[in-house]
């Protein structure tokens, strides 16, 4: 038995009116990880993280903060700061003002709140603005500021709403070094809301990904990407080829699948351990375990596509393809390999991956 | 031409400049898309009737008042001259002074308390109302300038007098007479009626504009509701909060009907002081100092407010 989770929902839910923004759920954040809540907009994942924040009252379950149910504790007695995506700082105060802010509301005295609001300023390298005007500061100082300012009070805690979706790409890579760092020396719990998965998947321990209201799936980034649960969470991610169909044959460790594209074989593994022939089931193939060759390889699952287009996406490139039956389908390759290939739109390609890299999802 | 003359003709329309990440605009560096300082004949022509207006009817009056100052009274006629001495004598007598403070005090006093009693209102209506009971509530806001302010005035003597509405109630339960009318109490509640609805709106247009996340963002930082008010609330309204206190200054300072009617006009303000000194041998000249006196309090009192209204916190 591990020790107490830091955050407990306990079948927490919230219902608008008629509407459903999170339906009841369970999750456990860990003291000192950096937690991920990843899902497109309206998922529910901004209504899950303003409850912790007591922004906003769940209508079922419970919510414990360190074992303490907070249910009904107003957002100003929590200790549970948060980074806004708009950053919200204060117009009317400078800077050092802005970091000061929460240690003021607590009473805490002059000299001590200036020393240190001063020592977070220098932290976060923005001491040479701390009498400016946070309207004529830069993106990224204005985040740094916006940091200094919820961790100013040293909290157990720190929640995040979308903070970088405001600053050019470049910037967004330098602020996502910023804040690994600062969770891991600081060693306290990140709670960060994102629509990014490269953000989530950079960033994250644990990556929770929501979509309508519900938890797809709870897992480290490597094993979400590897091994997505459901159907959902594969087309999510994009980087998958998803083949519905039904079972074949399930027998000695392994299961075989007839889809509109082939049949194909993979491990049995134990999402697909209840499974019988005849039942509706998904096959999951990552876009990076494709091989592609001009003729059928001899052994493993293998289909012939027909080729869309080709996407550069830096030091590997995606091929774009069509399965016999429609399927969007998609390859990354090296563009060595790519080289090799010569393929244009049009051509037919067989695509192939060895039985061990595909996975087997119950349901359609 | 040399290239330096050559850039500088160039200077048309700036690209919109991309703040590069690390690097602060410099304090004091024009905002990026400010506009151009020639004017254009276009915006020009369309400005010019307001432009005749303000100087046919308002820069060419006060000069002319300005000139009046100046005139000789004899026999009951005004004559063009230019004898310092009105304003000398105007200046010179206590009787102006202790009207011009007890003007000043009687405004401060109406924009400082209109302003606390339409706040809670205000905030209410922004804060607390839903959008269409919100729309219901400006709606009525409107209805009070239907009705003339002078009929309204008048129809408070109903109310204040030694005899009147409330005194009657107040009779009832073994209460008063209080003594209402003719006096500060009155004025102040002349002033009320005259600044209440629009300060009230124009409290409310600030207060709307107020982003809803910095008062979430202050309440997450430790700031109980009340006190998110004046920490929060206040300070980013402080732009139309200081206008419709100003507005309630500027409508009060000159106003003539409630100190008159309600407050009854002995000791005078500066407006009654105005028409006591017309009406005292066609003193037009002094009268004209008083004018002046207030129009340039107004002045002074006005840019002082509006830079208060738009001062920054730090650089």
């Amino acid at each position: 038995m591990t020790s107490e989770p830091l955050v407990a929902f306990d079948r927490v839910g919230k219902r608008f009116g008629d509407f459903v923004a999170v339906e009841p759920m369970h999750l456990e954040i860990h003291k000192g990880e950096f937690l991920a809540i990843m899902g497109s907009s309206g998922c529910g994942k901004t209504t899950t993280l303003r409850m912790l924040a007591g922004l906003e009252a769940p209508t079922e379950g419970e919510i414990r903060l360190a074992g303490e149910r907070i249910n009904d504790l107003p957002t100003w007695q929590r200790d549970t700061p948060m980074v806004w995506q708009s950053l919200a700082l204060f117009p009317f105060l400078t800077v050092r003002e802005n970091v000061e802010f929460s240690l003021r509301m607590r009473g805490v005295g002059k000299a001590e709140r200036r020393q240190r609001a001063d020592k977070w300023l220098e932290r976060m390298q923005i001491t040479e603005f701390a009498d400016r005007n946070v309207a004529h500061l830069s993106g990224g100082q204005r985040q740094r500021v916006a940091l200094a300012r919820s961790l100013v009070t040293e909290p157990e805690i720190l929640l995040l709403d979308e903070p970088l979706s405001a600053l050019d790409a470049h910037l967004k890579v330098r602020m996502q070094a910023v804040l690994s760092n600062l969770q891991r020396e600081l060693g306290i719990t990140f709670v960060y809301v994102t629509h990014s998965q490269s953000e989530a998947f950079s960033m994250a321990d644990r990556v929770v990904i929501m979509s309508r209201g519900r938890i797809e799936q709870i897992g480290a980034p490597q094993e979400i990407y590897r091994s997505p649960r459901t159907r959902f969470v594969a087309e999510f991610l994009g980087s998958s080829n998803v083949f519905a169909g039904r079972v074949a044959e399930a027998a000695g460790g392994g299961i075989r699948v007839e889809t509109p594209a082939g049949t194909f074989a993979a491990p049995l593994g134990e999402l697909a351990a209840a499974l019988r022939p005849g039942d509706d089931a998904t096959f999951v193939v990552s876009d990076d375990r494709m091989q592609l060759s001009g003729s059928r390889p001899e052994s493993g699952n293998a289909l012939e596509a027909t080729v869309l287009a080709e996407e550069f996406v830096g030091a590997t490139a995606v091929v774009h393809l069509e399965g016999p039956g429609g399927e969007e389908l998609r390859a990354q390759k090296s563009h060595d390999e790519l080289a090799r290939l010569t393929l244009s739109p049009g051509d037919k390609v067989w695509m192939s991956w060895g039985p061990e890299a595909g996975h087997v999802l119950p349901g359609g | 031409m040399t290239a330096s003359d050559r850039s500088g003709l160039a200077a048309g329309p700036v690209p919109a400049r991309r703040e590069m990440p690390g690097q602060a605009r410099p304090a004091g560096a024009p905002a990026p898309g400010r506009a151009r300082k020639t004017v254009s004949l276009y915006g020009l022509t369309f400005s010019l009737p307001m432009l005749l207006w303000q100087m046919i009817f308002f820069l060419a009056p006060l000069l002319f008042l300005v000139a009046l100052s100046f005139w000789s009274v004899r026999n009951f006629r005004m004559e063009p001259d230019f004898n310092p001495d009105n304003w000398s004598r105007m200046l010179g007598r206590s009787v102006f002074w202790e009207a011009y403070l007890r003007t000043l005090l009687l405004s401060a006093t109406a924009a400082i308390v209109t302003s606390a009693v339409a706040f809670p209102a205000s905030y209410a209506i922004a804060f607390k109302l839903s959008e269409t009971a919100r729309r219901w509530a400006i709606f009525l806001m409107v209805i009070p300038f239907f009705t003339s302010y002078l009929v309204r005035v008048y129809s408070w003597q109903i109310f204040l007098s030694d005899n009147g509405i409330i005194n009657a109630l107040l009779a009832k339960i073994g209460l008063g007479p209080f003594p209402m009318l003719n006096s500060n109490f009155g004025t102040m509640v002349g002033y009320l009626t005259l600044c209440l609805p629009l300060v009230i709106l124009l409290q409310l247009f600030s207060l709307i504009f107020v982003d809803r996340t910095l008062v979430e963002a202050a309440h997450n930082l430790r700031c109980g509701r009340l006190r998110t008010v004046f920490e929060v609330v206040v300070p980013a309204a402080r732009v139309g909060l200081t206008i419709a206190a100003l507005f309630c200054f500027i409508l009060t300072f000159g106003d003539f009907v409630s100190p008159l009617y309600l407050g009854g006009g002995d000791p005078p303000t500066l407006s009654i002081l105005i028409t006591d000194t017309t009406k005292s041998g066609q003193q037009w000249p002094r009268a004209a100092v008083v004018a002046l006196v207030m129009i340039a309090t107004l002045l002074v009192i006005a840019f002082a407010a509006v830079r208060f209204a738009y001062k920054e916190r730090g650089r």
